[in-house]
């Protein structure tokens, strides 16, 4: 960690220096740790520390943008040199005005010196509790320990000096046994926040039932879904349809239908830095201050996220989701969230007459149809037939094809309780468990082969 | 280069601390990606990445570290940094890891071209990219016209503790355009050359030209458009023909994937799966038709997924994967080659500097039919079947047997014709049932190989550039559309 006075000050020195007319320079970099085991054994252990400043220059409506992973005042000047000589060549830009101005951001918490002090050697102990805990049960251990520590600091020419520590830590617990596996994980901040005896636990509790899994009729079956799930559908949403661009180009189910209902009225999605389960970057890559967004209101569409250039391009305000520099995709929210209801996984499984608890979804695809937020992907880690408000038996693993507009307004049920899926300082979603009335199954996953060619 | 020669210092200290074995990459990378769309440009930048990772092996266990700061003093706590975290690896060790012997190599490989795309100017590649753009947006249905290009310049240098000193230069160009065409809630996109950035190769600004883009714009505009007004892809089991570039994402996804050693042996299994084709299959499992032959290939010229050695220094190869339908041979390394009595295929490559090799995709080939037939052949001996190309979606299962694909668009065949377009086409199948479905072929003169800039895998993830080359060919009685 370089610390905020030296970063700021260094960036204040080149923006001082630079002969364009407008700069900008976002500054990321730190220590990344990850400890991989498989078969109860670390496999891959890894440590990566790293810089990269975005150089953003503008000379009128042209910009320039050079990335660079050097530190030198003189290699950021020469930087700044190149992004002006590529501004000078590009075609005016519109819906650029100016860079932002200085803003207050409300701080949030995301920097613990316990995550930052963690150990290879703390790492490996810890996976080696794990191991054993798993060893008594006759199951192995994959999975991944990650922890490390960044800074996140932004200036530009008109004053704004935006800086923001962060750790984090994320474990992924995957007991394996002869006949199945399950998943667990666990994302904070601060490395002392996860109880990995619980994580563990919760793994290889779930793994213990993934065993005898038989093969079930296709076709539409009330769901339950853990949060996991959900996560992955909404990652998608954020890039398909919450998204600045898509919203603008007429590709999100949003495009000129705000105002009308796309879900249920149990649900409302929103993108925020301030959830009492995780804290995110308080500013967007450009400096401004990020927002809480309303995406889906009681499943009314109620807005997307905007950056500076898109905002302007969509006469809207900047809600603070700008990325770094040089990305073509505008604004994509980053820390999605669905409100909590008031049920319980348990109490969803007590209230299914018949239906499909499913553990995690797995290589989901949104690019189906995203005017119709159509979606692929696979069950996996556990999925269990529940019959009678019971777990009967595990079942293969199933692939799904459906419409998430059609989901979520069939959502009968939410959790009260969230979980922070995430495995980036900056990034992460908190998520329900929710109950689906008719969700479409349409393969299963076994080993056929096929006749001989005719 | 005073970077060597501090890498080399920390080997020698980590030789003399008793380790087994190390070694130590640098890599100094520039790039520049032009996204035009509409009458904008959207994104434009220039980076540069430079760094160096060092590898060390401690009584049969790995630590890695990798750092951008570029001092003596920086190195060697690099390497005492990849020590302490091999030594912690060590603690939860149960079986140590063993390297296959290969000679240690000292040369050097550079890609061959005829234009270097850094040297051309902005103001030319702007230009093209404009007009595919505007012809494309000839037609106030396409809500979005889009065009890019990349181009990437890597320096690599590899060291090993066992004398290994290889330095390569490697530079790849890639373009590609696409339209999106939106009319009363429906969306259609088509792509050319490829989906998802176009086509990408190891070779100079010639590659991007050669590419044809504006020459191709009218043709990609009007299917787009013709797209809104197709009938929906019918669902049922048909004869299915897929066309080249669709083909090698499913070779890529049900064949590159799960023939890497690594996953099948499980360390991807928490995170992207794991492999149905277990090592218990090699030399004699079916796993195709007759007929199918994938083979692994690193020395392509001019193929993104070529180079001269990969980051273990081990020579770029060729190597079977499927002969005859059966499954011969896995992607390897030197840590997992022996485990199956082989030895390594060149197959470990890290994305860059700062990230641990695994063991990729190269170029992953299927060989073309022993006849020449061409796709208007296949048509023909067809009676009634459905055409697919360019991919739209794309998932798999986490052992890569059950999958589901969408394409841009597909053509009905009837009796040996195509009669009538058709959108949303989506086709599944379980990879063992369908590879042996094959039946035909396209012969040399309709096989191409298509750059695949995009392959994820690993944690941190890593991306990794990769090629397969495929002609069309004919799968029987295969699930078409999404039953309900």
């Amino acid at each position: 960690m370089i610390g905020e006075q030296q970063i700021l000050g260094l960036l204040k020195r080149v923006v001082g220096r630079s002969p364009a007319e407008r700069t900008e320079l976002v500054y990321m970099g730190g220590r990344t740790d990850l400890t991989r085991y498989t078969k109860s054994a670390i496999h891959q252990n890894v440590s990566e520390e790293n810089t990269r400043v975005y150089v953003r220059v503008a000379e009128g409506k042209r910009l320039g943008v050079v990335t660079i992973n050097k530190l030198g005042e003189e290699e950021l000047l020469q930087a700044v040199a190149k992004a002006l000589e590529l501004a000078r060549h590009q075609p005016e830009n519109p819906y650029f005005e100016d860079f932002p101005q200085p803003a207050s951001y409300q701080r949030t918490q995301t920097y613990f010196e316990a995550t930052a002090e963690f150990t290879p050697a703390g790492r490996a102990e810890t996976v080696k509790r794990i191991f054993a805990q798993a060893e008594r049960l006759g199951f192995e251990v994959a999975g991944a320990f990650t922890s490390g520590e960044a800074e996140v600091a932004i200036l530009n020419s008109n004053g704004v000096a935006a800086y923001q520590p962060l750790t984090q830590a994320a474990i992924t617990i995957v007991p394996v046994s002869r006949e199945g596996m399950s998943r667990s994980s666990s994302f904070s901040h601060d490395v002392r926040e996860i109880d990995f005896e619980r994580v563990a636990a919760k793994a290889l509790e779930r793994c213990a039932l993934n065993k005898n899994q038989q093969e079930i009729a296709l076709g539409q079956y009330d769901v339950i879904l853990e949060p996991g799930c959900l996560a992955e559908v909404m990652q998608w949403l954020c890039f398909i349809s919450f998204g600045s661009n898509s919203f603008i180009e007429g590709k999100s189910f949003l495009a000129g239908k705000l105002g009308e209902r796309s879900m249920g009225e149990n649900i409302t999605i929103y993108d925020s830095v301030h959830e009492p389960e995780a804290q995110g970057l308080p500013f967007d890559f450009q400096g401004f201050p990020k927002q809480r967004v309303t995406l889906i209101e009681r499943g009314i569409n109620h807005g997307v996220v905007f950056d500076s250039m898109s905002a302007n391009q969509a006469k809207a305000q900047p809600t603070g989701h700008g990325l770094p520099p040089g990305m073509p995709y505008g604004a994509i929210p980053f820390n999605i969230c669905l409100q909590p209801g008031a049920s319980s996984v348990e109490e969803m499984i007590a209230s299914c007459p018949r239906g499909l608890l499913v553990s995690s979804f797995h290589y989901v695809n949104g690019f189906l149809d995203p005017k119709k937020a159509l979606m692929t992907g696979m069950t996996r880690y556990g999925t269990f037939l529940v019959e009678g408000g019971k777990i009967k038996h595990a079942v293969k693993n199933l692939r799904w094809n459906e419409s998430m507009l059609r989901a979520l307004s069939n959502v009968q049920a939410i959790s009260r309780k969230r979980e922070v899926i995430g495995d980036e300082g900056a990034s992460f979603a908190v998520m329900p468990a929710v109950y689906i009335k008719d969700f479409t199954f349409t393969g299963v996953q076994k080993e056929e082969s096929g006749p001989a060619p005719r | 280069m005073e970077t060597k020669e501090w890498l080399k210092a920390a080997l020698n200290d980590l030789s003399r601390a008793g380790i087994d074995y190390a070694d130590g990459r640098y890599l100094d990378r520039e790039t520049e990606s032009i996204t035009v769309r509409n009458e904008q440009v959207a994104a434009l930048s220039r980076r540069g990445d430079c760094g160096f990772g060092i590898r060390v092996l401690y009584k049969g266990s790995w630590g890695f570290a990798a750092s951008a700061r570029l001092t003596e003093a920086d190195v060697m706590e690099t390497a005492r940094r990849a020590l302490e975290v091999a030594k912690a690896s060590y603690l939860t060790q149960r079986e140590p890891v063993k390297l296959d012997e290969w000679q240690p190599h000292r040369g050097s490989y550079r890609t061959r071209f005829e234009v270097d795309p850094f040297a051309v100017p902005l103001d030319r590649k702007l230009e093209l990219l404009f007009t595919a753009v505007k012809i494309l947006r000839q037609d106030k249905r396409i809500a979005v016209a889009e065009g890019e290009m990349n181009f990437c310049r890597t320096e690599k240098l590899f060291l090993s503790t066992e004398g290994a000193e290889i330095t390569q230069s490697i530079l790849e160009s890639g373009a590609g355009t696409e339209a999106t065409a939106i009319e009363d809630g429906d969306l259609q996109r088509r792509s050319y050359p490829d989906s998802l950035g176009g086509d990408i190769a190891t070779r100079g600004y010639e590659f991007v030209e050669s590419l044809e883009l504006v020459e191709n714009a009218e043709r990609i505009r009007e299917e787009a458009l013709a797209l809104l007004a197709a009938e929906p892809c019918p669902v049922g089991k048909r004869d299915l023909i897929i066309g080249s570039s669709q083909l090698g994402l499913q070779i890529h996804e049900s064949c590159g994937h799960p023939t890497e050693l690594d996953r099948a042996l499980g360390t991807e299994i928490s995170y992207a799966g794991g492999s149905f084709l277990t090592p218990d299959k090699l030399g004699n499992f079916r796993y195709g038709s007759k007929i199918v032959n994938i083979y692994g290939d690193a020395t392509i010229p001019g193929s993104i997924g070529s180079f001269g050695y990969d980051d273990e220094g081990v020579p770029a190869q060729r190597f079977p994967i499927i002969e005859e339908g059966i499954f011969v041979g896995y992607l390897t390394s030197r840590e997992t080659a022996p485990i199956v009595g082989k030895r390594s295929s060149g197959a470990m490559r890290a994305e860059s500097w700062n990230h641990i090799p695994l063991i990729r995709m190269v170029n992953i080939n299927l060989e073309p039919g022993e006849q020449d037939l061409s796709l208007e052949d296949l048509i023909a001996d067809t009676k009634d079947g459905i055409l697919v190309a360019t991919n739209k979606s794309w998932s798999i299962d986490d052992l890569r047997l059950n999958f589901q694909f969408g394409c841009e668009i597909a053509w009905e065949i009837k009796h040996g014709k195509r009669v009538r377009m058709l959108k949303n086409p989506v086709y599944t199948g379980i990879t063992p049932q369908f590879w042996n479905s094959c039946d035909a072929i396209c012969g040399r003169s309709e096989w191409r190989i298509w750059g695949l800039p995009n392959c994820g895998k690993g944690e941190p993830p890593q991306t990794m550039h990769v090629a397969h080359g495929a002609a069309p060919a004919r799968f029987r009685n295969i699930e078409v559309g999404v039953k309900k």
